[in-house]
């Protein structure tokens, strides 16, 4: 009686749990009339103030940007805002609002009130945005009447038109909303104002947005998008492949796969991410306790040999696919401020591949076979980031060439970061992307000494730096910031490697046309210009 | 009984406590959350504001002891990288999808384990035996995530059979549960196996034998009827085991479920999350194991005076 | 001995070669050779069997297909790997780093456990207790996790791995063994060495010890494979060895995003593990079955 019991419960249970498939639906797949996006993955919440400038690609179909980033020409062009205009000494920024623009859901028109509040969010105990310190530097927002709205800043704010606009993190949400739901209802559904409207998340798995008829400017072919985080790349690959999904975010590895098999690669119009290795310690402040003098690359041989040890073209062609453009000093663009076009011409001359003039370099440096150089590189990979390993290990290939041992470690992002903050990563040189921002943001952060997380400090720099925040002339920035660059570049004070466009994979039966700028805030951008194919 | 049990459950809180003293430090220890959270671009005072909001500039015992009191009110604290859910919430929401792949690949073990294993004891010595034997044990050789990828490959790529990835009916169940569950076909079918091979040896069944019952019936009916009494332990352990092999699996898959909360949560430094799920998964263990002991104490009399 | 009868002997062989595979049969062969092949001869031989070296490699020959494909060359028999490393060298050393971190996991595991599981079973009473409920805190860990956070604290290491492997280990021959003293403890021949002024020590490992180490090399047999499967699941989740050692895991874990172009990248790799573990399992299954039945349901 008892084992038949058992026997029974047994079957039972198994039964249960093996038909145990409850009635969630099968992600309802109405042709294409839904358009899936495979992303690598961000942090997902509606609270936009406390999301990383690349992960703003959630908010880019639904909560709009005061200016528009054209995506042909890169210019700032009229969005929220029809006009602006900035004082003499860029400390007060006028902005004259579009009008019959309507929030979703019925919360009514946008005013100057509804951007006095997203500025509001921005200052709230628990937000951590990438532009926050430049969101600090604004003094207040005057709502001067309902379309036209003032921004006081405590220092000069030369980029704040880039701040504003799809680039940046300002994103404009309902104070009618706010008054009426609070956080709750924000969260839970927020209103924008962009082409597409909010209409549900599934934590951790995916966001869906549809179609708002009647927007102001835009009508996006498909009349649903959803986003898609998926970890891992071959499933995206695997998703794409199989129409699962119809744009799919893979790194440069499986693109030939996806080529092979008929999907189409979509370009940003410009260039998104640079990739550099950074030497850690350099530390030059007078009396800085963090400079340890046994760092080698403090030795300015060093850091050129291990420049010119280098080929940076097989690099480029092997890891990633050719499609980096070889970039001179970190973070400048043609597009920066400060760009100095002697760079191009030098640059073979003083970083170009040469092994032979690196192993002089490091014997004139005191190391040669009798004391070889020894040291780590590290890596880590983020979401959409995979290659930093594979620069690593390449490196170390180099770099055994000429008779330095490295040491490869795989770490995390986190624990990277904490050694630079912590001032304790004399010990490594590291790749690392990072998206394009303005010379000055970009200084701001890792080349300027009273930032957490800089790299590499220096007195010269210091004082340029002081002068760049304090310059309103464009020419006189210019200068400056020339001034700045081209210390960087004498001084090797890195390893620069290419600038990368961000490059996106579509089905071609599906997506016909789509033009994108390539922003910082999210890579891939601008999905209501996306055209079906015939 | 009443004492063994008792005793049992106490054991049981004293290992989820020190399981909870072990994740905690560990979790600290892995880094400043401050770190992840925060852009590269933030400045010392962002540091310092958010350390104050999140409550990580408390000393660490105490910031112990606030988890704990409020654990024991079964608050977990709100996650970090999921703002405005709560630690448990996200777990609570994420579980059934991790049970429902565990039963499933579990299921889908028995399903293959059952009738190999018999087939295992009643044709045993001969090829078909050792045909089942390395069915079974393969799926102990595979690494899962390199199984898991292959049958995506296969299946849902270049057959389009099932789909490559996510939750929704059946059909998106399948690739995992095999990934998930062959590993444990080799210890089903052995139990079964052995079960069947002791019990096909007893009077009783020669008895039948004797009668004139045919074959099938014989094994079927009687043998396997007796045979299942020893597998019931072994379900809590497998279940366990599912339940943490499932982190590969539902990485591969992209399976919404808690393992996959997991990865993203120690990758992010979320440690509200992080305690919570490993407190969750061993607690389940835990309790699993300790059912099981009071069921087999129940069944065997024996046990209860060790 | 028995003759060989026209019935089992198959028609092309000699008597003594039948006779020879009938004896042969008794053995694990097939499980023994794979493993000596795979396994053991790579780890021990490495330096002179690799045709490569495992750590250089040359970007330009990077991802060149097997030798039987068209690109390949008999230079890379098995092909090159994303940094153009030689796949069939890395396999040859990455026998040896399984080997090693397996060998010295289940080692210390082994010892820790062995040691615990005695103290546990002789003694008895209060100390059995404790040291039983480790064990089963120790089983319901979540080691994945646990592990991954680990490595988020103190990065990824060879010392990190064998330290999540040994946690996860020892736990298994302490039962074990402990079960096994609990049986012996009460024999006579352990009751005389008590009388006769035997230490505590000195009965454990000389009267105990000898006699549960027939168990132990089953256990231990069977966990080698585990423990490769283990440290390949780490190194997928990036918590495992660190680069640039050739661990066949961490091979897996890298051309995992190949598998459709370069798919040797990551089959060789995978299928070296499956065949080590498979015929390490075959192994163990046989040692178990022919040695000690107790072990059936481990």
């Amino acid at each position: 009686m008892r084992l038949r019991l058992t026997v029974v419960l047994i079957t039972a249970v198994a039964l249960v749990l093996g038909l145990v498939s409850t009635t969630t639906p099968a992600a309802a797949q109405a042709k294409v009339e839904k358009l899936v996006f495979a992303s690598a993955g961000f942090e997902d919440t509606n609270r936009f103030w406390m999301v990383a400038r690349p992960d703003h690609l959630q908010f880019d179909p639904f909560l709009e940007t005061l200016l528009e980033v054209d995506p042909k020409t890169g210019t700032y062009t009229p969005r929220l805002a029809e006009k602006w205009e900035a004082s003499p000494d860029f400390r007060r920024w006028t902005f004259w609002l579009r009008k019959g623009v309507q929030f979703h859901f019925g919360y009514g028109p946008f005013t100057g009130k509804d951007v006095a509040h997203s500025y509001a969010l921005t200052q709230r105990p628990e937000a951590k945005m990438t532009l926050g310190p430049f969101w600090r530097g604004v003094e207040e927002v005057k709502v001067v009447n309902d379309y036209q709205v003032v921004f006081y800043m405590k220092k000069p704010a030369t980029t704040m038109d880039y701040a504003v606009s799809r680039a940046g993190d300002f994103r404009i949400v309902s104070k009618a909303q706010w008054d009426k739901e609070g956080l709750e209802g924000f969260d839970k559904r927020p209103a924008g104002t962009g082409s597409y409207r909010y209409v549900g998340r599934q934590q951790g798995i995916s966001i869906t947005f549809e179609r708002q008829d009647n927007h102001w400017r835009d009508k996006p072919a498909f009349k649903q998008l959803e986003f898609r985080i998926v970890r891992e790349e071959p499933t995206r690959l695997a998703m794409l492949l199989s129409s699962e999904a119809h744009i799919a975010d893979l790194p440069r590895e499986l693109q030939k796969d996806a080529l092979k098999k008929g999907m189409k690669i979509f370009t940003s119009t410009f260039p998104v991410d640079w990739m550099t290795v950074y030497l850690g310690g350099q530390y030059y402040l007078p009396g800085d306790p963090a400079f340890k003098p046994d760092v080698p690359w403090t030795n300015k041989k060093i850091r050129q040999a291990l420049n010119m040890a280098i080929n940076r073209k097989e690099l480029n062609a092997s890891v990633f696919a050719g499609k980096g453009t070889p970039t001179y000093v970190t973070g400048w663009s043609d597009k920066s401020e400060g760009f100095n076009s002697e760079w191009a011409s030098r640059f073979d001359k003083m970083y170009g591949f040469n092994p032979a003039r690196a192993k002089e370099l490091l014997k004139e440096a005191g190391y040669g076979p009798g004391k070889p150089l020894k040291f780590k590189v590290v890596a880590f990979t983020e979401p959409g980031e995979s290659e930093g390993p594979q620069v690593a290990e390449a490196l170390g290939i180099y770099y055994r060439e000429i008779g330095i041992e490295t040491e490869i470690e795989v770490l995390d992002w986190a624990k990277v970061r904490e050694m630079f903050r912590k001032k304790a990563i004399g010990c490594c040189i590291w790749p690392n992307i990072i998206s394009w921002r303005p010379s000055e943001e970009w200084i701001r952060t890792s080349y300027w000494s009273k930032s957490p997380n800089h790299h590499y400090e220096n007195e010269f720099v210091d004082k340029h730096y002081e002068m760049l925040t304090n310059a309103v002339n464009p020419q006189e920035r210019d200068k400056v910031a020339r001034t700045i660059g081209d210390h960087l570049f004498e001084e090797f004070a890195d390893i620069p490697l290419f600038w990368f466009a961000n490059e996106v994979m579509a089905n071609p039966k599906v997506v016909g046309e789509w033009v994108y700028p390539g922003l910082g805030a999210g890579r891939s951008t601008h999905f209501h210009l996306i055209k079906a194919t015939k | 009984m009443q004492r063994y049990i008792a005793r049992r459950v106490l054991q049981s809180f004293l290992a989820i406590w020190v399981m909870s003293l072990i994740v905690f430090s560990l979790a600290r220890l892995s880094g400043n959350a401050l770190d992840v959270m925060l852009p590269m671009e933030s400045t010392q005072e962002d540091y310092d504001r958010l350390a104050k909001y999140w409550g990580l500039d408390q000393p660490v015992h105490f910031q112990y002891g606030i988890f704990v009191a409020r654990a024991l009110q079964g608050d977990f604290g709100m996650s970090w990288k999921w703002p405005g859910h709560s630690a448990m919430g996200l777990v609570m929401d994420r579980l059934p999808a991790t049970l429902q792949l565990a039963g499933f690949a579990l299921f889908v073990s028995v399903l293959i384990a059952l009738p190999i294993g018999v087939l295992s004891a009643v044709k045993k010595g001969t090829a078909w035996d050792s045909g089942a034997k390395v069915i079974a044990l393969l799926g102990q050789s595979l690494p899962g995530f390199w199984l898991g990828i292959v049958l995506m490959w296969v299946f849902a790529v270049h057959l389009g059979w099932l789909p490559t990835s996510g939750r929704g009916g059946i059909q998106y169940m399948i690739l995992p549960a095999i990934t998930l569950g062959w590993f444990q076909v080799a210890a089903i079918m052995r139990l079964v196996r052995s079960s069947m091979l002791d019990v096909l040896d007893t009077e009783f069944v020669k008895l039948t034998r004797i009668k004139g019952l045919a074959e099938w019936k014989v094994v079927w009916k009687h043998c396997l009827r007796n045979a299942s009494i020893a597998p019931l332990t072994f379900f809590a352990i497998i279940a366990g085991v599912l339940m943490t092999g499932s982190v590969v699996t539902e990485s591969v898959f992209s399976w919404p479920g808690t393992g996959l909360l997991a990865i993203d949560a120690v990758r992010a430094r979320d440690y509200q999350v992080v305690q919570a799920v490993v407190i969750v998964f061993s607690a389940i263990f835990i309790m699993t194991n300790l059912l099981v002991d009071i069921l087999y104490a129940y069944l065997d009399p024996r046990i209860r005076y060790r | 001995m028995a003759t060989v009868t026209a019935r089992s002997r198959p028609w092309y062989a000699p008597p003594q070669i039948a006779l020879a595979l009938r004896e042969a049969r008794r053995y694990p062969v097939v499980a023994l050779s794979i493993l000596m092949f795979l396994l053991v001869i790579p780890a021990v031989f490495a330096p002179y069997v690799a045709p490569h070296d495992p750590l250089k490699g040359s970007l330009a020959k990077r991802l060149k297909p097997p030798v039987w494909q068209d690109g390949g060359s008999s230079a890379h028999l098995l092909g090159t790997d994303k940094l153009g490393r030689d796949i069939l060298s890395r396999l040859i050393h990455g026998a040896r780093v399984s080997l090693t971190v397996s060998a010295i996991a289940i080692f210390v595991g082994g010892i820790v456990g062995t040691a615990l599981g005695l103290i546990s079973g002789y003694f008895g009473g209060r100390i059995d207790s404790l040291l039983m409920r480790l064990v089963d805190i120790s089983l319901s860990l979540p080691t994945i996790l646990l592990a991954l956070v680990l490595v988020a604290a103190v990065g990824p290491s060879f010392s990190t791995v064998i330290i999540v492997l040994v946690v996860l280990l020892w736990a298994r021959y302490a039962r074990l063994v402990r079960g096994e003293t609990l049986a012996i403890k009460e024999r006579d021949f352990i009751a005389r060495g008590r009388v006769a002024g035997a230490s505590h020590m000195r009965i454990m490992v000389h009267y105990i010890f000898p006699n549960v180490v027939n168990s132990l090399i089953v256990l231990a047999t069977l966990q080698v494979g585990y423990v490769i499967l283990l440290e390949s699941a780490l190194s997928f989740l990036g918590a495992g060895l660190p680069r640039p050692l050739p661990a066949w895991g961490l091979m897996v874990a890298d051309g995992r995003e190949l598998i459709v172009t370069a798919w040797w990248v990551s089959m060789c790799p995978g299928l070296a593990i499956m065949l080590t573990v498979l015929s390490l399992n075959l192994l163990g299954d046989w040692l178990r079955d022919h040695y000690d039945p107790k072990l059936r349901n481990v």
